[in-house]
């Protein structure tokens, strides 16, 4: 099976016609969509500024990183579920869009993200916090997942405007 | 001039032209709209997470706050750029929304209560019962905003 024909499948089924034809149920899920981009945002905004130096420099990045963590992944999973419930919905015209692809590769850069930094900066953040000033892969990993988010954002806006 | 003149004139007028102009104008301050909103609610939703105990329990709410004020701060003027711009692209439309409307109540709400009760409450010697509710309010204002704002293009 193609992956058009797998998108066509898809559209036709029960959960997919439920959220492109209900009145509320898409608005509802875009909503819940957009109160996890800013959770998330939130989350991703604070670790980074910290890493970066740019502010909360009177907390560790240990503290920080290490209590905000659970709150990053509540809101990373409620995006990800209600953006897939969003995509469920309608996958003929993302798989006909430039900018859902794009968004699709800028995600593979995120999970690259996670393999280089996730020892190195994320999970070693005592390391980071004794040493005398922040070292360039953490700057460098903070100021990639800001811009990596950022991306995520506009592409995922833009696919609303493909034709 | 009566308010619905000032939106047809508001329409037509050059911001309004530049958002109509290009395909890419609207969906790219949209964007930034969102971004902004993300930095805005994000920083207050850690403060408000804070007061209620759930994250970040060993700082002092009051810390906090005052360490993401200018995060907070900035998310706020890109949203008070990019909405009005947003907005005049097709102003009439707009003014006459419902959801329109409740967003912008609940947004003058929001911003009130951010900067007087919400901030007096997380910078107290000791929030308690008092930050709870300041924290349950402000989540619920600023979902309320979001939500309405999501709505405009469904009513």
């Amino acid at each position: 099976m193609s992956l058009l024909s797998f998108c066509q499948w898809l559209q036709e089924t029960d959960v997919s016609v439920a959220i492109r034809e209900g009145a509320l149920l898409y608005p509802i899920i875009g909503g819940i969509h957009l109160l996890a981009i800013a959770l998330f945002g939130g989350m991703v905004l604070a670790s980074d500024v910290r890493l970066l130096g740019w502010g909360l420099r009177r907390e560790s990045v240990t503290d920080l990183i290490g209590q905000l963590r659970i709150w990053k992944w509540v809101g990373g999973v409620l995006v990800v579920v209600t953006g897939l419930l969003l995509a469920w919905c309608e996958p003929i015209k993302l798989y006909h869009s430039k900018s859902f692809w794009i968004k699709m590769t800028l995600f593979a850069c995120v999970g690259l993200h996670a393999l280089i930094f996730r020892s190195s900066v994320y999970g070693s953040t005592v390391a980071l916090d004794q040493s005398p000033a922040m070292p360039l892969r953490a700057k460098l990993a903070a100021a990639l997942s800001l811009l990596l988010w950022a991306g995520l954002v506009f592409s995922g806006r833009l696919i609303a405007f493909d034709s | 001039m009566t308010v619905l003149r000032f939106m047809e004139w508001l329409g037509a007028s050059p911001a309004a032209n530049a958002m109509n102009g290009p395909e890419w104008a609207f969906p790219v301050v949209e964007s930034l709209h969102f971004i902004g909103f993300a930095f805005l609610i994000g920083t207050i939703a850690i403060v408000d997470l804070r007061l209620l105990g759930l994250a970040m329990r060993r700082q002092p709410a009051g810390q906090l706050e005052a360490e993401l004020a200018p995060w907070t701060l900035a998310g706020l003027a890109i949203m008070l750029i990019t909405g009005p711009l947003m907005f005049s692209a097709d102003a009439v439309t707009y003014y006459v929304n419902p959801s329109f409307r409740i967003k912008m109540a609940c947004l003058v709400a929001a911003i009130l209560y951010n900067f007087t009760l919400h901030r007096m409450a997380a910078r107290s010697e000791k929030p308690g019962v008092a930050g709870i509710l300041a924290a349950c309010v402000s989540l619920l204002l600023w979902t309320s905003v979001l939500g309405a704002g999501r709505m405009i293009a469904f009513v």
